[in-house]
């Protein structure tokens, strides 16, 4: 059954367009969503949550009409966008007494806990957080709502590799009983590889892919031969290609691999798909 | 709403704001002054520093993060400021109370009498109805909705004053008998709520428009 469903989302702004963006989370499972910065991340989430007001488009939560029920479904949503950056020389405990009257389904004790878990000092003004901790600060009011869909921007950014392995450990152990899902947009692919079911991949406002993450995979390759072998033709079904002076390496896309022999096919990893895409868009 | 009230006083105002009342409430002591300095201070100083305070804090997008409408958030925000106000019209009445009580020769300027606060809910209300409409084109620049709407609560003021000066008809019309005074009183109350509800009105309409 599907949680989220995000249908031909569109903002225009003068140098960027968000172009329908449409893809399903179902419930019990994680969502990566990556792109590069400036790929429409952010933008996609805000206006999912008509933070930012979009052209057109519609956005399912719990098989309701976000917009018409913009608070109550806000209610039963855990988001963030990085870390907290409000208030800075108000201690959190302050910020938390605040927030959590908001929400009828705040659980202290869940708060609590989690504040433990990330070592977070209720006596400390968030100025005095580093980036890190603000990230665990903003995850923690996010959580302690017992929330069953959380839209998560960049939850892992600036976490050092340790804080970043509970982190992606935490959001298995949320989905584990398989009735809540998290969408969490990250540009660290590492973290897609540890724990995501579905990968969503955005590329200058558009959504270039969404399905499983091995579909996703699978859905590419790398080719890798000499100088002499990049043909034009071969060069044609590269979505981008780097050239060293003993090769090249490309990648294209399994369903264009028909036409290539003699080459080395390799699987790629997230990082590659990021990084031939941008260096495609970087060329154009 | 509440809230988005508790919201408001807690983390949004900072308690200095809570004191300015009774600070600037004491200028009434002040013989023979232009009296409608003492509200004015609010437009001066509370209303700058309180915008800047708003958003030096991200205010607007901690409270878009919230679950609530950019409709409530608006209403919160002009709640809240209208109760500083209100706050300083009751530290300037209880002022003006003993200010009357300690002197007993009539000011060269208009009297701290009901027409006057009549008067300066009025004013009050014109600087609102500038301020907020034009402050939610963008929910953060407040340089020129501060200056504009201030100058036009100034221009107001200076207008009665100096026509309680120049012209005794006007003097005698504002000053005279109580039953008029107080009638001016409920009138300025009256303009009051409803251009603060238009205020309110505007202010969501342009809100509403604004990605943050």
């Amino acid at each position: 059954m599907a949680i989220l469903k995000v249908d031909k989302l569109n903002k225009r702004y003068e140098k960027f367009h968000l172009k329908d963006v449409s893809f399903t989370l179902e419930k019990g499972y994680i969502m990566g969503f990556i792109g590069v910065n400036g790929a429409g991340k952010t933008t996609t989430i805000k206006s999912m949550l008509n933070i930012v007001h979009r052209d057109s488009g519609e956005v399912e939560i719990l098989d309701k009409d976000y917009t018409k029920n913009e608070i109550n479904l806000k209610r039963e949503i855990g988001y963030m966008f990085g870390g907290v950056d409000f208030y800075p020389k108000k201690k959190i405990r302050v910020i938390t007494d605040v927030v959590m009257r908001f929400y009828p389904n705040w659980d202290n004790e869940i708060y609590l806990q989690y504040c433990k878990r990330f070592n977070l000092d209720q006596e400390k003004k968030v100025d005095e957080l580093s980036a890190g901790m603000k990230v665990k600060y903003s995850l923690a009011l996010a959580l302690s709502h017992n929330a069953r869909l959380f839209l998560l921007d960049e939850p892992t950014s600036g976490l050092d590799p340790a804080a970043r392995d509970n982190i992606l450990e935490l959001f298995q152990e949320i989905v584990e009983n398989g009735e809540k899902s998290i969408l969490f947009s990250t540009h660290i692919t590492s973290d897609l590889e540890k724990c995501a079911d579905f990968i969503t991949y955005i590329d200058e406002g558009e959504i270039l892919e969404s399905s499983t993450r091995d579909d996703f995979l699978a859905a590419y390759r790398l080719i890798k031969g000499t100088q002499s072998q990049l043909t034009d033709g071969l060069g044609e079904i590269m979505i981008a290609v780097k050239k060293t002076p003993f090769g090249f390496s490309g990648l294209a896309k399994s369903s264009d691999l028909a036409q290539v022999s003699g080459l080395t096919v390799e699987p790629p990893t997230l990082e590659d798909i990021m990084i031939y895409h941008a260096r495609r868009n970087n060329n154009e | 709403m509440s809230n988005l009230l508790y919201k408001e006083f807690r983390l949004a105002i900072n308690p200095f704001f809570y004191v300015m009342p009774v600070l600037l409430g004491a200028l009434m002591f002040i013989p023979q002054w232009i009296f409608f300095f003492v509200p004015l201070y609010f437009c001066f100083i509370t209303a700058p520093n309180l915008f800047g305070v708003l958003k030096s804090n991200n205010d607007v997008s901690y409270s878009v993060m919230l679950p609530v409408s950019k409709r409530e958030i608006v209403l919160a925000r002009i709640a809240s400021i209208v109760t500083l106000e209100l706050l300083h019209i009751v530290m300037a009445v209880v002022f003006a109370i003993i200010h009357n009580i300690l002197y007993s020769s009539s000011n060269i300027f208009m009297d701290p009498s009901y027409a006057y606060f009549g008067l300066v809910f009025v004013m009050f209300g014109l600087f609102n109805v500038i301020l907020f409409p034009m402050y939610y084109k963008t929910a953060y620049k407040y340089g020129a909705p501060v200056i504009i709407s201030t100058v036009v609560a100034v221009l107001f003021a200076a207008l009665v004053e100096v026509s309680v000066i120049l012209n005794k008809d006007v003097a005698v019309f504002l000053e005279g008998s109580i039953t008029r005074q107080l009638v001016i009183l409920a009138v300025g109350i009256l303009f009051f709520l409803v251009v603060n509800a238009v205020a309110y009105k505007m202010g969501v309409k342009r809100f509403e428009k604004v990605d943050v």
